[in-house]
């Protein structure tokens, strides 16, 4: 059984890897990490907007962007493939790869999930620290931007990896619409084989646990530091809690 | 059960008993007896050993060597679970920090235990924990939760709720301690009144009047050892060991 | 193409039905991988409780296969490949018993329990230390401590991650779209090649879905209120 794993693993290490690549679109797990990256890159700076929509007064920013965190929080996340899949291309009057049509809905979710974080680290900050800065006669972004962001942003940072890691995991969801990435090339193997799907799956699985494993272990550490760091100043707030908003996929 | 109770004249009896936490000697060879009927209160400066005798009791801490009998049965050794659960149900054990339990109700509080290990009905412990409650002053309050009562309310409750399994002896570990002072005569009052009724009592307390007042002996402890036994009248008018004697003179100044 | 008409799709008997039995096949998944991850996290839960370290260790690798392993793989792995390491009898019989939705049902809850058990386990943990030795002092035995007084602290503590996570395993079920099973998402799909009707169609599903959920936070905001009622500690 292992020696079938090995075996297959020989043959095809650069299929999970790169896909089909350069005679093909760059795929396997160098397309998981660069979609996953990608996403939480911009996820986070549409994070920190939403949060502060959701955290106005104003109902033309407190109603969308809480729509949107609902959508996210209530509707499965394969769904809103499809959605995107659909839309964009009315939108654009023209196809997209299958790459874009998952980084959009990607950005989108996780920009939803990462809000609740930032807001919660915003929140957790305390009025406080806003008042202080309003009182020494910064305006409302000047605060948000110099004193309360900074710190609040802070805190998430392990966060930001723990969503990384479920963003790695949500990527799988590609597989329906046929984007070239670690589980597409592990299902194209179990095709060519067909005769041994559960050392093929096996190994898959190994693999994004391999993966997922050592980053949550690398958030836990970060968050351990940013405790000990923060330690200091009494009144500063703990930073959140690593955790995973999203047992999705 | 009751048989071997009436051939021993002392509720609670410690024989050579011995504790330890790690190299630590939290109860050295402390051999003592608390009689039926009688009020005990252990006083003794802070990390003397006073909790730790009390928790043995129930056996919330358990002993290195010697014997403990609670009410005529062995405390200490090997114990089926089942045993010694029934064991536990008959002291009553009141906890400095109250310990109520937060998602039941003050009366709820009180029923849960005699329905759930005793077998009573519900509404035999229902009646039952409404004259409790009614005891402790707090019948008004069955239906309040522990969070909506202060301190000297929840403690008057938990003592209700240890009533409740109709012990033959009561145990208080510093039950006012935690207490803000306006509330300390509330639970004291109560705690009068069951030494008035004859009940079995040993306490762990630092309220000095009241063992004055209520004990029928004091046990002055000091690094694990009971030091000196006593009337209240002679402990506290003419203390025979000398950490006694600085123990009563710190307090008072 | 045509004009947006949602009874286009709704009045038509035959995708209205198809819709329809995806939202019950959805809705039975849902509810039983809930029950068997809810099953089984009080199994891992005791397993940690027991005394030794061997139960904990097991644990504790089954809560961290669970939750670094993607749900979609781990369905794979079910459908896909223990499937095919069952006897050739029992693979039959499994066929002509829906074994897409077993699986789904398995896969899900399995991957859920991990999740469950520790949000319980973590509530377990922020319950005040007193709360265990009042229970004893009263004569409550281990299990009757925990059951009578432990347990339901715990469960309110957790509730917030518990309806959290029932949320993600209710939006989890569309995954097992992807092993056949003919839930709403595959109903979705199939409605849509079928009717053409690509957007009506999936805002039916989406506004389903969406509602599901939000009945979902609302039971837990309730209970939550309900607890709060009574007060923290």
């Amino acid at each position: 059984m292992i020696g079938d794993i090995l075996t297959i693993l020989r043959d095809n290490w650069l299929l999970l890897l790169i896909g089909q690549y350069p005679n093909g679109p760059l795929g396997g797990f160098a397309a998981t990490l660069i979609l996953s990256a990608l996403s939480i890159a911009l996820a986070f700076p549409l994070s920190v907007l939403i949060a502060l929509a959701r955290l106005s007064r104003n109902p033309l920013l407190l109603w969308p962007s809480s729509a949107l965190v609902y959508l996210a929080r209530g509707v499965p996340l394969l769904m809103l493939i499809l959605w995107v899949y659909f839309m964009v291309p009315l939108l654009l009057g023209a196809n997209v790869p299958g790459f874009v049509t998952m980084l959009v809905t990607l950005v989108m979710y996780e920009g939803a999930f990462l809000s609740e974080v930032v807001r919660g680290g915003i929140v957790a900050l305390g009025r406080g620290q806003m008042e202080a800065a309003r009182a020494l006669g910064h305006s409302y972004p000047q605060a948000l931007l110099y004193v309360v962001l900074p710190q609040a942003l802070y805190n998430v940072i392990p966060s930001l990896i723990s969503q990384f890691v479920s963003t790695i995991k949500e990527t799988t969801l590609g597989y329906v619409i046929n984007v070239p990435e670690l589980t597409f090339a592990a299902n194209q193997i179990n095709n060519q084989i067909l005769t041994q799907p559960f050392q093929v799956f096996f190994l898959l699985a190994v693999i994004y646990y391999a993966v997922c494993w050592t980053l949550t272990a690398l958030a836990v550490r970060l968050e351990r530091r940013i405790a000990r760091r923060r330690a200091g100043p009494a009144s500063a707030p703990a930073p959140l809690p690593v955790r995973q908003l999203t047992a999705e996929p | 059960m009751t048989e071997i109770a009436t051939t021993d004249a002392a509720m609670i009896r410690f024989a050579s008993v011995t504790k330890y936490y790690g190299a630590y000697k939290a109860l050295d060879d402390v051999t003592a007896e608390v009689g039926r009927g009688e009020v005990v209160v252990v006083c003794g400066p802070s990390g003397s050993g006073k909790s730790t005798l009390i928790r043995t009791v129930n056996r919330l801490e358990e002993i290195a060597s010697g014997t403990l009998t609670f009410d005529g049965e062995r405390v200490h050794g090997p114990l089926k679970a089942a045993t010694l659960n029934r064991l536990r149900s008959r002291i009553g054990f009141v906890f400095q920090s109250f310990n109520l339990f937060p998602h039941l109700s003050a009366l709820e509080n009180v029923t849960l235990s005699p329905v759930k290990v005793n077998g009573t009905t519900r509404e035999v412990a229902r009646d039952r924990a409404m004259a409790l409650l009614d005891r402790v002053g707090l019948s008004a309050k069955a239906g309040a939760y522990p969070a909506q009562l202060s301190g000297g309310q929840q403690q008057r409750v938990a003592i209700a709720r240890a009533l409740a399994m109709e012990p033959p002896a009561m145990l208080f570990d510093e039950p006012t301690s935690a207490l803000d002072p306006e509330m300390v005569g509330e639970v004291l009052a109560v705690m009068r009144g069951l030494a008035a009724e004859g009940m079995t009592m040993m306490c762990v307390t630092h309220e000095m009047g009241f063992a004055r007042e209520v004990a029928d002996r004091v046990w002055f402890m000091d690094a694990g050892r009971i030091l000196e036994t006593a009337t209240p009248d002679a402990f506290f008018s003419d203390p025979q060991h000398p950490r006694a004697k600085k123990f009563l003179f710190d307090l008072r100044h | 193409m045509h004009g947006f008409d949602l009874l286009a799709v709704l009045s038509n008997p035959d995708f209205a039905g198809m819709l329809w039995s995806g939202a019950l096949v959805t809705l039975v998944v849902a509810a039983g991988s809930w029950c068997l991850a809810m099953g089984l996290a009080l199994v891992l839960l005791s397993l940690r409780l027991a005394p030794g370290r061997i139960g904990d260790r097991v644990v504790a690798a089954y809560v961290s296969y669970h939750r670094n392993v993607p749900t979609l793989v781990q369905l794979m792995l079910w459908y896909f490949g223990i499937a095919s390491l069952l006897p050739d009898p029992v693979q039959t019989w499994l066929n002509d018993h829906g074994a897409e939705a077993v699986y789904g049902v398995v896969g899900l809850g399995l991957c859920q329990a991990a999740y469950f058990s520790e949000d319980l386990r973590s509530g377990l943990r922020a319950v005040a230390t007193g709360q265990m030795e009042a229970a004893r002092a009263l004569g409550h035995g281990f299990v009757g401590a925990l059951r009578h007084v432990l347990m339901p602290q715990a469960i309110r503590n957790a509730l917030p991650a518990l309806v959290n996570h029932s949320v993600s395993l209710f939006k989890n079920s569309s995954l097992a779209m992807a092993i056949g099973v003919s839930e709403l998402t595959h109903a979705v799909k199939e409605v849509e090649n079928l009717s053409f009707r690509t957007f009506e169609t999936y805002l039916i599903a989406t506004i389903a879905y969406l509602a599901v959920s939000l009945v979902i936070m609302g039971i837990g905001a309730a209970l939550q209120w309900r607890g709060q009622v009574m007060g923290a500690r």
